[in-house]
């Protein structure tokens, strides 16, 4: 019993890493923007389809994969962001929210559709897997496990990142108050660009090893979307750390769910968590209040 | 010469009197206009998506002799397909068999692929009085609603793998089972037929677990399969859930004698690579195979670039063809009742065997087990058509 606890246990930590890493592009481009970034799970998309094609052709492998394609995306995010959000401009702060939900869901639904009619292949997935281990009668796959690190010396790599770098500080300014920001000259439209095509990236990047994981297909994205969503709201919006931790807390609870309440109890348990986090304290576990 | 002219009005008048009596053939349309929809897009585009291709290539195939022979007409039509994307999608599905009958006008309506989608559709068979030949769609539920426009070329769900079933109790090597689910129309359907079947071969079963379609994470299921350690862990779901299943199954070292997934075509086996190997599964055709006349199959799956393994239901759209030919040649019009009685009636050999439709609309054509063995498909049971032999148990996972 216990062995199947702990079981229970690696595996929900191990999911929960995936669901962190591509939650925190989502929190970074909300708290940063307030852009509601609906195209989120289309990015992570494009990341598995980009991946599974240099597998395929090359033989790259995804951990390679997973770094290579944070530059691609970063440029796509940032013309994505010029192209489709900054034209929003200097709308209200509920305005922006509004329109930007409603610019990344079109453009959601316009990326799908054109990934469902170009990609031959609807469901994809990666012949890539290396050999579990035991430990004490747990099995621990060695591939969730690497995965979980790299996520580990990524989110890491952030905080630095986030901490001691111009750019990071300026993120971090931008987030607790713009107008202070925009006061001290800080560039707030130039930072934005930045911090979008940076939220993109991670979510390609995540895409990468949920291909390795999972299959993936065009129409994945929303659904996705809308899970990572409530990660965010989970761990508080803008918070890495919240991400990752939000994002284990799911993969614990939906582990749990399933093998003492049911299997098919499990994919509501996200939405039980949020709205009991949205009553008890509604800007998130690691969030500030505003 | 006043008598050569009043003969000739006399003959005049009487041809014009008599011709509306001589029998003569009706006016032909141009064509047969056969409506669907194809999966092109969307989550069952893994199992369907370029089969449009397939259904042009039948009917190049076809309209090259000139086309299919009616006797009302006393001439052969060409076919012409008019096919939409329906995107997956139930109440895409529905929206456009309405406007194929109503806006297209089409003679016959061959079905989307699955069973939700199928139940959508075929409505407008039923409420416009077309005939609706449904191919892939094998839920009881389809058939319990009494829809006198409506056929099914596929024998039902519950039955699907009804010859695993024999082969288990014929071979009496297992002993016990334990069902993993996807939570959607068509594995409900064959996993409560086969529990049934299961335990009628004798084999104990020690669980069920139903789970959402977008299942992810799989431990929770595998540590109780683990702990059960059944003799066979049989997987109905779709391709993408049968994937994932896999893949975890592998690591986590579940290492029952023998996974059955219900489908395994291509698409589930290229990404789990050798995790896909010795999984047995369903065929309905496997090139190789002693059954019916393959050359039509194999013809089109040229033609339309469709590859067997990859898009396992191709033969079954073949048997559907096959089905609506014999049909309209049998009815010799397009008369909507005619077809439709033809349809009923009919009871042809097709490329998957003996068809024949039950009263409420079902049909007779179900699926082989078969077995993934060094990539291959081999279809193990029964001996008269078999490809190759079953290997159980599995080699173990290390």
């Amino acid at each position: 019993m216990t062995a199947d606890l702990v079981q229970l246990l690696a595996g929900g930590i191990l999911l929960g890493g995936i669901y962190g890493l591509a939650a925190f592009g989502l929190s970074v481009s909300f708290g940063v923007l307030n852009v509601l970034n609906l195209a989120h799970g289309e990015f992570l998309m494009l990341g598995s389809l980009l991946s599974y094609c240099a597998f395929v052709q090359f033989g790259m492998n995804p951990f390679v994969s997973a770094v290579l394609v944070i530059p691609v995306f970063t440029t796509m995010g940032l013309l994505f962001f010029l192209v489709l959000i900054r034209p929003l401009g200097e709308k209200p702060h509920h305005e922006l929210l509004v329109a930007s939900i409603l610019v990344t869901l079109g453009a959601s639904l316009a990326i799908e559709d054109l990934t469902a009619f170009f990609w031959e292949r609807p469901v994809t997935g990666i012949d890539y897997s290396l050999a579990p281990f035991e430990v004490g009668g747990v099995v621990i796959s060695s591939l969730r496990l690497l995965i979980l690190l790299f996520i580990c010396v990524l989110a890491a790599g952030l905080q630095v990142y986030l901490r001691r770098t111009f750019m990071g500080r300026a993120i971090r300014a931008i987030t607790q108050c713009r107008e202070g920001a925009k006061v001290v000259g800080i560039p707030i439209s130039g930072v934005s660009a930045l911090t979008f095509g940076l939220g993109v990236a991670l979510a390609a990047s995540a895409g990468v090893f949920y291909v390795t994981l999972f299959t993936a297909t065009p129409t994945m994205g929303i659904p996705l979307t809308v899970k990572y969503l409530c990660v965010v709201v989970l761990g508080g919006l803008g918070s890495l750390v919240g991400s990752v931790l939000g994002g284990l807390i799911l993969g614990l609870a939906e582990a749990l769910t399933a093998y003492y309440a049911g299997a098919e109890w499990s994919p509501c348990i996200a939405f039980v968590l949020l709205l009991t986090i949205l009553i008890i304290r509604p800007q998130g576990l690691f969030g500030t209040e505003t | 010469m006043q008598s050569k002219h009043e003969w000739v009005m006399v003959l005049s008048l009487a041809l014009i009197a008599f011709l509306p009596v001589c029998p003569a053939a009706a006016a032909a349309p141009d064509a047969i206009v056969v409506g669907a929809t194809v999966s092109q897009s969307g989550h069952f585009s893994s199992e369907v998506g370029p089969f449009k291709r397939l259904m042009d290539a039948w009917a190049e195939v076809v309209n090259k002799d000139g086309g299919i022979f009616l006797k009302e007409y006393n001439k052969k039509l060409p076919v012409k397909f008019v096919v939409y994307d329906d995107k997956s999608d139930e109440a895409t599905a529905k929206k456009y068999y309405e406007r194929l009958a109503t806006v297209d006008k089409v003679n016959v309506l061959l079905g989307p692929y699955s069973s939700p989608l199928t139940f959508a559709a075929s409505t407008a068979g039923e409420n416009h009085k077309i005939p609706f030949i449904a191919i892939c769609a094998n839920s009881p539920k389809i058939y319990e609603r009494g829809f006198k426009w409506l056929v099914g070329v596929i024998d039902l769900g519950p039955r699907y793998t009804y010859r695993y079933w024999e082969m288990i109790k014929a071979e009496g090597k297992a002993k016990s089972v334990s069902f993993v689910v996807e939570d959607t129309l068509h594995p409900q359907g064959v996993f409560k037929g086969s529990s049934k079947l299961a335990e009628e071969a004798g084999l104990k079963v020690l669980s069920s677990e139903i789970m959402p379609a977008d299942a992810r994470d799989f431990t929770p299921v595998l540590t109780k399969l683990k702990n059960f350690d059944p003799d066979i862990v049989y997987v109905s779901s779709n391709i993408p859930f049968g994937i994932n299943f896999m893949k975890q199954a592998r690591e986590m070292k579940l290492n029952p004698r023998e996974i059955h997934c219900i489908h395994h075509s291509g698409v589930f086996r290229d990404p789990l690579g050798e995790s896909a190997e010795n999984v047995v599964g369903q065929s309905y055709w496997v090139q190789g195979m002693k059954l019916g006349d393959p050359k039509l199959i194999i013809e089109l799956l040229e033609k339309s670039k469709v590859s067997e393994p990859m898009y396992p239901w191709a033969p079954a759209y073949v048997a559907a063809f096959q089905v609506l030919q014999a049909a309209l040649e049998k009815a010799g019009t397009l008369n909507n009742d005619a077809l439709m009685a033809a349809l009923k009636g009919l009871e042809i050999e097709t490329v998957l065997g003996k068809e024949k439709f039950h009263e409420t609309g079902y049909g007779s054509i179900n699926t082989y087990p078969s077995q993934i063995q060094e990539g291959k498909y081999v279809v193990i049971w029964p001996a008269e058509v078999a490809t190759g032999k079953r290997v159980y148990p599995r080699p173990t996972w290390k």
